[in-house]
């Protein structure tokens, strides 16, 4: 049994723009204690795509060490963010700046509309998109859970389409399933959860309504034990993504005896 | 002659190119990302740009980020 369950695990990947992904759990480097534990938390969430973001050097830390030498270009696919982008042409300023360091052609594009909130601004972020991807970006975009926008955006071009689970870092789990469930059956683009997940259990709900992953920042990088749960989110990404395979029984409002109830 | 870098106004010789600005201030080459005047320069071609004065330079790297 354990083979085959193995067995579905290494067959199960998916594609973002021809290039194949076993791991469906997308990893941030942001908010980390030290770089050193960010890059044990990412060894140990057994991440393939990490999101990064491109801020101005530190012209005070001559020679410091820098994230890059944290996070291995070989080992990772790397996903740059536009966070902090308020404005279709801020976003696509930095998804230049972060091609023209020859590490990726990835880009995670979240264009903003206000700070209290984060949530994405839907016009400009259709309009990044479609500039992005007739650019020959990887795009993989940050959306609200609006099954209309997300149609928008897989129209435009999107390589994937990242409705936010809840407002980012706010740990309260995926708010409107049904949104996402909407999503999925509209659109054919891989869908991934962006944002707003907070626990392990978070993380498999996500898996079980049938996204192709989930991505995450906060909700390792500021539990108690940043460590253990990069472990759980692993864990639980995996059992998420086969409980979806697996299908899970229809809910009933009354019980049904497990154990026969004839012939004592 | 004054550059401003990242926002920040400061003296260099006249006529360092953009390579040189960014071996003077012990800027890890390799891993940053140059900009001048809002317009991206290529690695190979950062030895073969002067800058002027009052020219604004931009250097951008990678950090953490979700």
């Amino acid at each position: 049994m354990t083979a085959t369950v193995e067995k579905i695990k290494s067959e199960d990947s998916y594609q973002i723009n021809g290039k194949t992904f076993r791991s469906r759990l997308l990893v941030g480097t942001g908010k980390y204690a030290t770089n050193e534990l960010m890059a044990q938390c990412l060894e140990a969430s057994g991440t393939e795509i990490v999101t990064i973001a491109l801020r101005r050097v530190n012209l005070d830390a001559k020679g410091e060490k820098t994230l890059m030498d944290f996070v291995d270009p070989k080992k990772y696919t790397l996903l740059p963010n536009t966070a902090g982008c308020y404005s279709a042409e801020e976003a696509v300023r930095v998804a230049h700046l972060s091609r023209a360091t020859g590490i990726s052609d990835f880009v995670k594009l979240e264009v903003l509309h206000d700070e209290k909130t984060l949530l994405p601004d839907p016009i400009a972020t259709l309009e990044a998109t479609t500039i992005l991807v007739k650019e020959g970006f990887t795009v993989m975009t940050y959306t609200s859970d609006d099954p209309v926008m997300a149609q928008k955006l897989e129209q435009a071009g999107a390589h994937a389409v990242m409705p936010a689970g809840s407002p980012i870092g706010s740990g309260q789990g995926v708010l409107n399933p049904n949104n996402i469930r909407i999503i999925l059956e509209k659109l054919k683009c891989p869908v991934l959860i962006d944002a707003g997940v907070g626990s392990a259990s978070d993380v498999a709900v996500a898996m079980e309504l049938g996204v192709v992953a989930v991505l995450l920042n906060t909700a390792i990088a500021h539990a108690k034990d940043p460590l253990k749960m990069a472990r759980a989110m692993r864990h639980a990404t995996e059992a998420g993504r086969l409980s979806f395979l697996a299908g899970r029984i229809p809910k009933k409002l009354y019980a049904q005896a497990s154990t026969p109830q004839k012939d004592f | 002659m004054k550059l401003i870098v990242n926002g920040e106004s400061r003296d260099f010789t006249d006529g360092v190119s953009l390579e040189g600005l960014i071996l003077q201030l012990g800027v890890r080459k390799e891993t940053v990302v140059a900009e001048v005047n809002r317009k991206i320069i290529q690695m190979d071609q950062r030895s073969g740009l002067k800058l002027s004065d009052g020219d604004q330079i931009e250097l951008i790297q990678f950090v953490g980020g979700g």
